[in-house]
């Protein structure tokens, strides 16, 4: 039996003095599928990293508590056996494997857990057909999609063979096939083979009848509280409708006017095919929605229009081959929103972000005065001196969105812009995009999963779906 | 951005040879080894303009202080024992693995300028994280590689003012990219508090 | 022949050729290098690189010391083959040997701690990565009006806030999968150097010597 038990846990960053968990007191059930839910940032990787014997090793400061699997303290495991009492998959799908190969990875696995050589070729063909990726085996893991190198770290897992497996957000870039999938595997793991999974996630979809447990992590409390089947069903219904507005929206005329067009044009990164279009168009000073599912080509389009990636056939801005707009002036009026935040600051300091801005911007269309007015709308106001590294990951994404608005781009790309916002900051950001638009003849395009909010905002609504983008009358 | 707080804040300087510290060398070493290939075509071009009047080899002296940021950097990065050493010889194998235009002589460049970069840091005790220890580091680095190159490029048999402008030039060159720019890369990051690794 | 082995008399060999001065030596192991890359499979278009590319500084060293050398034309061959010396005995390592194979023989025949032979192999996959990274980071700069070059302190400085964390990430994770510094590990693919390996290793060196020994042009 590894039941396993959160014992009074409290935990705070090193040099901070929010606790991010408070006196967290739960028990994972052995052989059951538990899944974590809770806002961005709430601390949910923080207790996975501490349950798979991560940290304290990796972050320096130690929790107060303890944690035991079944009867056994955590602390009381050798640090070469704690794998194999758990095994965790990351987030992020790149930066998890060692070796160049798939097959590489999994020896390097089994040769760590001093697995005798005879043995591995059977294990390792067992891991592999288990996840479904015997076609996998030698390909070079850097040339393999979000989806399928998730897949591979399932089979390091399954060929690990650890009773309790910790999964932080493994999902939030890959596909929905891969995601189902995933799910169905990693159930299959649980009923058939006794795994005790706990798995972190802020996306809702596809657990419902799948999980055992549904544990919430207040972030205001910063306890984490199992929910009875009806307060669980509650927070599925609330995902539903996040993901959701009830809008009509016009398909694009073909006389309303153009800013970016996009002809005869293929996205193959590696070989495989995302988006193939023969001529398409985004409008001048309107709002676009796409959506579609994770993993599909949509931020590599946005890396193809940022120039960022290669791609065939020919992209234009205003009537002009952006191959042949110099970079800088490019850049300048087609910008992007990045969806990790942290990327688009170049200095330390609040302040010194927000001068940047002031200094290169486009144009005047901002005042100082609407910047101050912006910072405290959001309430990022009087921080001037803060190091922006040292932001919420909440604080930092309103900091880039006001100062990528300041610098009043011509066209603006906005990747998963709304992540990590409270509904009312949304509500805010939605109103200062209307205006940069209106007012300021802004066009606008946003890859969103969030919905809920942005009834005002969005004008035409293209879909990303089988190889191709088009543009559609209801958003869902 | 990962869900988990940046782990970096705040915390005592690690200087262990521990594997994460071995990944970020080898990490930055990659990093500057990719970014001064961008600068390749740099050498080549002063190459060109410089062969006909036979002033080759300042191309090399010029951008000398560039092929040996890897040590410097990773040296302040990971104060410990060798760091700057291997940094700086991974930045140079970096370039091997590239498909540079000096093979084998990158590797022996990268052993010799990594024992240059090491050795400042190691007379001032791993100790001098500031203006001493950097321009300790420098002078070794000029010393050392320029011992080298009158053996390998032949600067041997130069004639001593010849020689004298080379090694200035080398001296400037280091300094300012080795130097002036290690330590203000070094203070960005002092000041984001990224080195509370 | 090992790899490990292979890199170790290159390197010897082209430390060797430093300091010494024998222009036909420089000659014979370009020609030697030469034949055994074309052994290898190697692409035209990477040949022709290996050709090209070296001319700047060969010819750069060359004109200096003709002009400026006090010690002729001859020394200023030796120069200029040395330089095309290292480049084709370099490639008969790369281009011939995978950085995978290299760090299994450092781990398992050159007792090199395993935390620096799959710490540095681990980084080195990720290179397509970083490549990309210096793109992303360039473009967002130009995106905030700033253009980024090899000068610039920000360049870096963000490359290396993008290390740390990498570095935290990639190490947790090879941390997850098993792999704990300092302990034992068993081997799949077992690596050894074979007898062989070392009549190649010697004989070759040994080869090198005599030449040197002899050919003194």
């Amino acid at each position: 039996m590894t039941d396993v038990l959160i014992d009074h846990f409290t935990y705070e960053y090193p040099g901070s003095t929010v606790k991010v968990l408070n006196d967290v007191d739960v028990t994972f059930k052995h052989n059951h599928f538990s899944l974590l839910t809770g806002p961005s940032g709430s601390g949910k990787s923080t207790l996975l990293y501490f349950i798979a014997g991560l940290y304290p090793h990796f972050i320096g400061n130690d929790a107060l508590g303890g944690i035991k699997f079944g009867d056994t303290d955590i602390k009381q495991i050798p640090s070469n056996e704690i794998s194999h009492s758990v095994a965790m998959m990351f987030q992020n799908p790149n930066q998890q494997f060692a070796m160049d190969t798939v097959i590489h990875e999994l020896t390097f696995v089994l040769e760590n857990m001093l697995v005798e050589p005879a043995k591995m070729d059977g294990i390792i063909n067992h891991a592999l057909a288990f996840c479904g990726i015997k076609q996998l085996r030698s390909r070079v893991i850097n040339t393999l999609s979000g989806g399928e190198k998730q897949r591979v770290a399932l089979a390091c897992i399954v060929a690990m063979d650890p009773p309790v497996i910790v999964l932080d957000e493994p999902f939030a870039s890959i596909d929905p096939d891969s995601r189902l999938d995933l799910i169905k595997k990693l159930k299959q793991l649980q009923v058939e083979h006794g795994k005790t999974i706990i798995l972190a996630d802020h996306d809702l979809n596809d657990y419902k009848g799948v999980i055992d447990e549904f544990y919430y992590l207040d972030p205001d409390t910063h306890h984490i509280s199992l929910l009875d089947s009806q307060s669980a069903q509650h927070f599925f219904d609330n995902f539903k409708n996040t993901q959701t507005i009830n809008k009509q929206v016009a398909i694009p005329t073909e006389a309303a006017p153009s800013i970016i067009n996009i002809k005869d044009f293929k996205l193959q990164p590696h070989h495989s095919l995302l988006l193939k279009l023969g001529d398409f168009k985004f409008c001048k000073e309107k709002t676009t929605l796409i959506t579609g599912a994770n993993g599909i080509g949509k931020s590599t389009l946005f890396n193809a229009l940022t120039k960022l990636l290669p791609y065939d056939g020919e992209i234009d801005f205003a009537g002009k081959n952006i191959q042949k707009i110099r970079p800088l002036p490019y850049a300048k009026n087609v910008t992007l929103l990045f969806q990790d935040a942290e990327n688009q600051f170049l200095n330390i300091t609040v302040k010194e972000e927000l001068d940047l801005s002031l200094k290169n911007r486009t144009n005047q269309a901002y005042s100082i005065d609407d910047v101050q007015t912006m910072l405290k709308e959001l309430s990022i106001d009087g921080r001037d001196d803060q190091v922006v590294y040292s932001l919420s990951e909440g604080q930092k994404k309103k900091l880039q969105i006001i100062e990528m608005l300041i610098m009043n781009p011509p066209v603006l790309l906005m990747d998963e812009p709304f992540k990590g916002l409270d509904y009312h900051s949304l509500e805010v950001v939605v109103g200062f995009l209307n205006r940069s638009k209106q007012e300021f003849h802004q066009t606008q395009i946003i890859i969103s999963h969030q919905l809920s909010g942005l009834d005002t905002l969005i004008d035409y609504h293209a879909n990303f779906a089988d190889q191709n983008l088009t543009y559609q009358e209801v958003i869902k | 951005m990962d869900n988990k707080t940046q782990p970096a804040t705040n915390r005592e300087h690690q200087s262990k040879w521990t594997l994460r510290n071995i990944i970020l060398i080898a990490l930055i070493a990659i990093f500057t080894g990719i970014i001064f290939w961008g600068a390749g075509f740099l050498y080549t071009a002063l190459t060109v303009v410089l062969t006909p009047i036979g002033a080759a080899p300042f191309a090399n002296d010029l951008l000398m202080g560039l092929w040996c940021m890897a040590g410097p950097l990773t040296g302040f990065v990971v104060r410990t024992f060798g760091s700057a050493f291997v940094g700086e010889f991974l930045g140079a194998a970096v370039e091997v693995f590239l498909g540079g235009q000096w093979g084998a002589g990158a590797f022996i460049s990268g052993l010799v300028q990594g024992i240059g970069s090491e050795l400042g840091f190691a007379f001032t005790g791993y100790k001098r994280y500031d203006w001493v220890g950097l321009n300790a580091s420098i002078f070794t680095t000029v010393v050392v590689t320029f011992a080298w190159d009158m053996i390998k490029n032949g600067y041997n048999k130069f004639g001593i003012p010849l020689l004298l402008a080379l090694f200035v030039t080398r001296y400037i060159s280091t300094f300012i990219f080795g130097g002036v720019l290690t330590k203000m890369i070094v203070r960005l990051l002092d000041r984001s508090n990224a080195f509370s690794l | 022949m090992n790899p490990g082995l292979k890199l170790l008399l290159v390197m010897a060999i082209a430390l060797e050729i430093s300091f010494t001065q024998s222009l036909i030596v420089n000659v014979i192991l370009i020609c030697v290098s030469f034949i055994y890359i074309l052994f290898n499979r190697v692409t035209f278009k990477a040949l022709i690189g290996l050709i090209f590319w070296p001319l700047f500084p060969a010819l750069g060293l060359f004109v200096s010391q003709w002009l400026y050398g006090s010690a002729g034309i001859h020394f200023a061959w030796i120069l200029f083959t040395r330089i095309y010396a290292y480049v084709f005995l370099g490639a008969t390592f790369t281009l011939t040997s995978s950085i995978t194979d290299l760090a299994l023989t450092l781990e398992q025949d050159f007792r090199l701690p395993s935390k620096f032979a799959y710490g540095v192999l681990a980084a080195f996959n990720l290179m397509p990565k970083i490549n990309e990274e210096v793109q992303i980071i360039k473009t967002s700069a130009l995106m905030r009006g700033e253009a980024l070059h090899f000068w610039s302190p920000k360049l870096y400085f963000k490359a290396i806030l993008s290390s740390i964390q990498w570095s935290q990430n990639l190490a947790e994770a090879m941390t997850s999968h098993g792999f704990v510094e300092d302990q034992g590990r068993t081997h799949y693919r077992v690596i050894k150097i074979t007898a062989m390996d070392w009549v190649w290793f010697i004989g070759l060196f040994g080869i090198v010597q005599v030449l040197l020994f002899f050919i003194r042009y």
